[in-house]
């Protein structure tokens, strides 16, 4: 594979395959819909719209065998073929999508693309079949025309449109069996020069007239559209012809190329269609208008957002320096002036700082739409493999969330998503039988809860067989016979989680994928998220995924333990409660509270850690930590107070605790450590010495 | 003539060892130690240094030193593994020293066996004895087998 390309190839590449993935994403949308509306012309052209967009971007980049495949991909995209064919055309592009992913990742790892041959193959037979239909268009029908002009050029079509004349991109294919190219060549920019002023021609003189096949320029003129084809269609030279009017400096959507353009100084003017055949075929006004939408979005490496957003959270580092150095100046100079002043400046700072934080977060946040519009076709392609009617519904796709949390979240979604239709959903025999619709439905839903987003993936099918669950957990040896029968039944449904543990009668290829639940849980404990599971035997399964909004900073609550300092997200506490040693009890070899009327399993972190603790107190507080259903308590000696911690990484590989998700530094330079309530949680559970929570 | 190899020289118990300098990044005072429950035995714990949380770990104890007491020449060597600082705990640390190529020995026998890779020879220096250790592999131990995969071949020290 050759890269034409100079120094500046690999940030184009990069462009390129971002820019390429969204374009396939497009591709699966649309294939989806031309499933199921196998016949309509607009859902083609929009499919061609993108396979030629990806067509152009690619071989821009040097990927040609990208590009071929693309092109050779629009040959059937005709609404033609469609009429006849559509549902099977549907699944050409479909397939289609898939090898363009394919090739897309080969590219991305510089390993050898993967054959296209299979594909072509389809593409060839399917053609073949269609040819057939007398509704098939001829194939030299085609003429793709690019319209890509000179920076100088584009202003002198954005002047004359000022002006208020009308500016018309053409293309005019010399028919190749034109004896004379160049006598062609100057007859039609004689035509040309005729119809109005000449803004931009390409090729611009003789010299490459006598290879050149198709011939492009923009003209400024009063004639309509219908005029200049006439005059244009000059028999036996012009073979093909495509008139669309030219809109002021625009770039198509999606277009990649005139980002890669930008920086050869040329503009992409519009995306034409041909000009005959059917009439709606035409560029019409609003097809125009779609284009001349501004580009108001910036693409930004994440690196650089990143470090802003490093920056922001030593400023509030410092603002926190800043407020202990004023308590202490308070302290030394009580009735001081200057003090009030102080205070003023640092109010003043700290209301900016909050603006700037909270913008430098809207900027991470991506709408969950991004993750959820892969489904309907992860849906389709596994239903379709096991045999099952599945729709899906989504809802909530305008929820924003961190976009380093939404890629996280893509594997575990997937992973449920990929279940639910495989384990969760019935065949259609069953479900008939149980009284219920053929067609089952999976429903991904997501909505903001506090600063918590919660993502939720449904199904209506048969639910979780408990009673199962518990007796493969105590034959796997994860749990004793009483312990299992101790669980309540949201307790049992974690243990879906555990490595190894699947109702599934049958290992099938969809979920034998290598991803198993417990890559649910690891991804949300990582996130400092948590996932509960509910499910009705017969009526369905509900997972629901919490995680916080961003993982930039935090709400937390500090408290000390053997006079160390730690903290738990304050989205986790429930309650905060004091206590004496004599109201605690012990049960079963573990520490419990009686508060109302619930018993709290009692957490001391020096047993977590096997080390003693110092001394043991009077009184103590009791932090009573929620994650999920599951509540416990949290001795702790003393309340430090709470404060907003910017998240710091530990890093993993040196420190691979799991009670400790991260770190964070106070204004006076100390160090905390900010507990992972889910890991606390979890060692409860697997250690039945400290007994099961209530 | 082979250039001088530089060395940030530091003392645990009775032995002077160096390090290449280039894997220094700086030697600062030891501060508080925040304790990580459950991290592996060899991490002390985390450090604030300006700004960035690193982990520290005790040289002394890894170099098997029986006893160990906290003084105020105490020093914390920060080295860059793999694009990330981990500091090192040492008794004390100070000079630069620099070693002629000719004074610098091949590891010895005692050194070639069992886990003690990590001596990449040793140099002499005004009658001191200097242990030259590659910090790559002297943090290569089954639980940082991450570590090890995931460094840079800092490896030998010419």
């Amino acid at each position: 594979m050759s890269h034409p390309l100079d120094d500046r190839g690999g940030d184009l590449r990069a462009l390129f395959f971002e820019s390429a993935y969204e374009l396939l994403q497009t591709l699966n949308d649309a294939g989806l819909e031309l499933e199921t509306h196998p016949a309509d012309p607009e859902v083609i052209r929009r499919v061609r719209r993108v396979v030629h967009t990806l067509k152009g971007d690619s071989a821009a980049c040097g990927y040609l065998g990208l590009s071929e495949m693309a092109h050779e991909l629009e040959d059937v995209l005709l609404p033609e073929i469609g009429q006849v064919r559509g549902a099977q055309l549907a699944e050409v592009v479909l397939a289609a999508a898939d090898v363009f992913d394919s090739l897309l990742n080969a590219y991305r790892q510089n390993v050898e693309p993967p054959s296209t041959e299979p594909l072509r193959a389809q593409i060839r037979q399917f053609l073949k079949a269609a040819t057939h239909t007398p509704a098939a268009a001829p194939a030299d029908n085609r003429l793709t025309a690019r319209f890509v002009w000179s920076e100088y050029e584009q202003l002198m079509i954005s002047e004359a449109l000022h002006r208020g004349e009308n500016v018309y991109n053409l293309a005019l294919r010399i028919d190749p069996q034109s004896a004379m190219r160049a006598a062609a060549f100057q007859l039609v920019r004689n035509v040309l020069h005729g119809i109005g002023t000449v803004i931009a021609l390409h090729p611009e003189d003789n010299s490459a007239a006598a290879s050149v096949e198709v011939i492009e320029a923009a003209v400024a003129c009063t004639m309509t559209e219908e005029a200049i084809a006439r005059r244009c269609k000059i028999p036996a030279i012009v073979a093909d012809l495509v008139i669309a009017r030219a809109t002021p400096a625009e770039t198509p959507e999606h277009d990649l190329l005139s980002e890669l353009l930008e920086a050869q100084a040329t503009v992409t003017v519009g995306a034409a269609t041909p000009a005959q055949g059917a009439p709606e075929q035409r560029p019409s006004g609003s097809a125009s208008a779609v284009n001349a939408v501004v580009e108001s979005t910036l693409r930004v490496e994440t690196a650089r957002i990143d470090s802003v957003m490093n920056l922001v959270g030593e400023l509030i580092i410092g603002k926190s320096m800043l407020n202990r150095a004023i308590v202490e100046f308070d302290r030394r100079h009580a009735h001081d002036p200057l003090h009030a002043k102080l205070l003023d400046a640092l109010s003043f700072q700290a209301r900016v700082l909050d603006e700037l934080h909270k913008s430098v977060l809207k900027i991470r946040m991506v709408p969950v739409e991004q993750l959820f519009r892969r489904f309907p076709r992860v849906v389709r392609d596994v239903a379709k493999q096991c045999n099952k009617d599945v729709a899906l519904e989504l809802a909530g796709q305008n929820t924003d969330l961190d976009k380093g949390i939404l890629d996280a979240l893509a594997e575990p979604i997937t992973h449920l998503v990929r279940n639910a239709v495989d384990h969760g959903i019935e065949p259609p025999e069953a479900r008939l039988a149980a009284g219920k619709p053929a067609r089952g439905t999976v429903f991904l839903n997501a909505y903001h809860q506090g600063a918590q987003v919660v993502t939720e993936v449904r199904d209506d099918g048969r639910g979780i067989d408990v009673a199962r669950l518990r007796a493969k957990a105590v034959a796997r040896g994860l749990l004793s016979a009483a312990d299992a029968e101790r669980l309540s039944d949201a307790e049992a449904f974690n243990l879906i989680f555990e490595p190894g543990l699947s109702t599934a009668a049958e290992v099938t290829e969809v979920s034998g994928r290598g991803v198993g639940m417990d890559i649910v849980r690891s991804v949300l404990d990582r996130l400092k998220g948590t996932v509960q599971v509910s499910s009705q035997l017969g009526q369905g399964t509900l997972i629901q995924l919490r995680v916080p909004l961003t993982l930039a900073s935090i709400q937390a609550l500090m408290f000390r333990v053997n006079n160390r300092l730690f903290a738990v997200p304050l989205s986790s506490v429930v309650e905060i409660t004091r206590v004496s040693e004599s109201e605690i009890h012990r049960v079963d070899q573990r520490e419990v509270l009686q508060l109302r009327d619930h018993i709290l399993s009692l957490v001391r972190l020096s047993s977590l850690e096997r080390i003693h603790a110092v001394e043991a107190r009077k009184r103590s507080f009791v932090i009573v930590i929620g994650a999920g259903e599951r509540r416990f308590g949290l001795l702790v000696d003393s309340l430090v107070g709470e404060e907003e911690l910017v998240i710091k990484a530990l890093p993993e590989e040196i420190i691979t605790s799991d009670l400790v998700s991260g770190a964070s530094i106070l204004g006076d330079g100390t160090v905390v450590l900010i507990l992972n309530v889910s890991a606390v949680l979890a060692r409860l559970s697997r250690a039945p010495a400290l007994g099961a929570i209530a | 003539m082979e250039k001088d190899l530089q060395v940030v020289g530091f003392r645990i118990g009775d032995e002077t060892y160096g390090v290449r300098i280039s894997a220094v990044r700086e030697i600062v005072r030891v501060p508080d130690i925040t304790v990580v429950p459950n991290a592996p035995e060899m991490i002390e714990g985390v450090i604030n240094l300006r700004g960035k949380i690193i982990p520290v770990m005790d040289l002394r104890k890894r170099f098997g030193q029986a006893e160990i007491r906290a003084d105020k020449k105490n020093r914390i060597l920060v080295v860059e593994l793999h694009n990330r600082l981990l500091g090192l705990i040492v008794n004390s640390a100070s000079e630069v020293l620099k070693l002629p190529p000719s004074e610098i020995e091949a590891p010895g026998n005692m050194f070639s066996d069992g886990e003690s890779g990590y001596v990449t020879g040793v140099g002499k220096l005004k009658g001191r004895l200097i242990i030259l250790l590659d910090i790559a592999k002297l943090l290569h131990r089954p639980e940082f087998g991450r570590i090890e995969e995931a460094a840079e071949p800092v490896a030998s020290m010419r």
